[in-house]
């Protein structure tokens, strides 16, 4: 006889979240993690920067036009004779901070307009998607740059100048996930379980409409920096702050004489912003189901 | 006789169409065209019809899930068509619907236990605590086992995810549950298997079904009763054994004849009826029947005058010109 043993129950698939999956693919992304790790350094470097370096940036330390390496100091001094690595350090922490802000901002913006314009449809979306197009064709430096000037130079109004010119892509983009969305049966069923607009909208199609609003808002912090960076090279900013945007402003007048004084900053929004796209592009890859099936 | 559990009054859905010309009147393409219909207590109505003959706008319609034109509806005596906001969200629990394709019909960001315990959470009837428990027992119910209820939809089969759409729509322990062509989209085997759950579960809970199909051997299977449904009318209505022994309108017997089958004295007894042409425009229907452009007995009065729709035996209403008062099919 043979002995039959008994069978052993199938071992059940552990519950993987979605989440693992999406990491997975990430890490397979060589650029996407190397950005990544800069974009980590970039902000430590904001963060711990400042105070591990110890010199004030807005200090006059050595002579002007000091080249980097000389005298002790990494990357020279500016044409008031402040420590160009010091004001580099200080600058991160602004145009990091304003580039986040600015992009919630917009993000919040553009969801809240999308996601009521997509599901609603009708007048509703006629209305919604007019006023964004009137910010869509709107220019957007000249917009805010008149915002700037009116309500004054300040690290919060160039925060909501830069906001407020850059939503419509979010807004866009939340109101076609939206509308694709809306039709899918797992949305009915949610409406005949009795679930009301808010929890429509919030609690079933908002998050299976998130993937690419969150690829968005990361390119967006790249877009908000370079935009910051443009409107202080414009002068239209905190003259007492400094940023990298700012620096490369300020020291403009020498750009013949001494041009690592603009160089440099300008090579630290490159790699931030350089490092962020390739985050973001990661991200577009990770979160899009229909590439990791390949 | 007891009141009807569902009862449907000139039901009408229409919706606009788009892509007119900008200045013109706008078109309009009726749907569901002055449906009624009783579902009584307990019972299976079986609606059944080619594409587009509006029998899963009328079951939309009546779960409130799209925007009728006209018509009363009343479930239990309350007119479902006129409750609002949150009245229609509480009276939710009392019909529930079970959707066509397992595959979209499920929230891929939930987990099975979340997606079941949606209506209570929605609606807000069982507090969380005593939820776990609710969820044990309509797993078993529905034949899925209890360590499966953390897993995602994308992790089941076809099959188990409709068993997932069933156990979701009896959570709030509903009185009428619609069945919009519950089972099309699975294979034969699982379809066997969801339809004797859908069974075993009318048995041991006392559902009322409202059972949308395309499929006549589904239809046979599960339905006391059958609608046919063309172009937004109902053309015959008669209990399973009428319809399926002596069909009267020209259209059920062309649909039964089409019926494949393995008895070989059922091949020889049955004749087919080949319809031609395609169904007239749906914006314009013509004034008459309107199955009169493909009808193998049409005669004249069929294409300008529409028939009524009146029993002609005891239980079997149909609408046809040609079916005398002696009952007997004109083919």
């Amino acid at each position: 006889m043979t002995d039959f043993a008994t069978p052993v129950p199938p071992e059940i698939e552990q519950p993987r979240a979605p989440l693992a999956e999406t990491t997975e693919m990430f890490l397979h992304n060589h650029a996407a993690v190397a950005g990544l790790i800069v974009l980590v350094l970039v902000v430590l470097a904001a963060i711990f920067g400042p105070s591990l370096y110890g010199v004030d940036p807005y200090e006059m330390v050595w002579a002007p036009f000091t080249p980097p390496g000389s005298e002790g100091y990494l990357l020279g001094t500016d044409y008031l004779g402040r420590d160009l690595l010091a004001g580099i350090l200080a600058g991160a922490r602004v145009s990091l901070t304003i580039g986040m802000a600015a992009a919630i901002m917009s993000v919040f913006i553009g969801i809240t307009i999308g996601a009521v314009a997509g599901f609603f449809r009708g007048w509703v979306e006629e209305v919604l998607m007019r006023v964004t197009e009137f910010f869509q064709v709107l220019p957007t430096l000249l917009f805010s740059m008149v915002i700037v000037s009116l309500f004054g130079a300040s690290l919060p109004v160039i925060t909501v100048a830069i906001g407020l010119v850059s939503w419509t892509a979010v807004a866009r983009i939340t109101r076609a996930e939206f509308m694709r969305i809306r039709e899918l049966e797992y949305v009915m069923a949610a409406r005949a379980s009795g679930a009301g607009n808010f929890k429509l909208i919030f609690r079933v199609v908002l998050p299976n409409a998130l993937p690419p609003i969150i690829v968005q808002a990361a390119l967006m912090v790249g877009t908000a920096i370079l935009f910051e960076a443009g409107l202080s090279f414009l002068g239209l900013t905190d003259p007492n702050v400094v940023s990298w945007g700012q620096i490369i402003g300020s020291n403009r007048p020498y750009i013949l004489d001494a041009n690592y004084t603009v160089t440099l900053p300008g090579l630290a929004i490159f790699v931030t912003v350089l490092a962020i796209s390739l985050v973001g592009d990661g991200l577009n890859d990770a979160l899009n189901p229909r590439l990791r099936a390949r | 006789m007891t009141p009807p559990l569902l009862s449907v009054k000139d039901l009408t859905v229409r919706f606009k169409v788009r892509g007119a010309a900008p200045f013109r009147e706008a078109a309009y393409l009726t749907a569901v065209d002055g449906v009624t219909f009783d579902v009584a207590r307990g019972e299976s109505l079986g609606i059944v019809g080619e594409s587009g003959s509006g029998k899963s706008t009328t079951a939309l319609a009546i779960a409130r899930l799209i925007t009728h034109h006209s018509g009363e509806v009343r479930l239990d005596g309350e007119d479902l068509l006129a409750l609002k906001g949150g009245d229609l969200r509480r009276a939710r629990r009392k019909f529930q619907f079970i959707f066509q394709d397992p595959y979209s019909s499920l929230n891929p960001r939930r987990r099975a236990a979340e997606i079941v315990t949606e209506p209570l959470a929605s609606i807000g009837l069982v507090p969380k605590g005593d939820r776990r428990k609710l969820v044990d027992d309509l797993f078993e119910a529905v034949g899925l086992r209890p360590e499966q209820q953390n897993l995602f939809p994308h992790q089941f089969s076809g099959g188990q995810r409709q068993r997932i759409g069933i156990a979701r729509a009896l959570a709030p322990n509903p009185a009428l549950v619609i069945c919009d062509e519950a089972v099309s989209a699975l294979d034969v085997a699982v379809q066997a298997q969801i339809l004797n759950l859908l069974r075993r579960l009318q048995r041991e809970r006392g559902l009322t079904y409202l059972f949308i199909s395309h499929d006549l051997g589904v239809v046979q299977h599960m339905c006391d009763r059958i609608a046919v449904m063309y172009m937004g009318k109902i053309v015959e209505f008669a209990d399973r054994l009428s319809l399926f022994n002596s069909p009267l309108h020209p259209y059920t017997c062309a649909l039964l004849s089409a019926v494949p089958s393995v008895d070989p004295d059922r091949r020889a007894r049955t004749k087919r009826i080949l319809i031609t042409g395609e169904p007239p425009s749906p914006t314009s229907p013509p004034p008459g029947c309107r199955f009169a452009s493909r009808c193998p007995v049409a005669e004249p009065r069929c294409k300008t005058e529409p028939p009524p729709l009146r029993e002609v035996r005891e239980g079997h209403r149909v609408a046809c010109h040609l079916v005398g008062d002696d009952a007997r099919a004109p083919v």
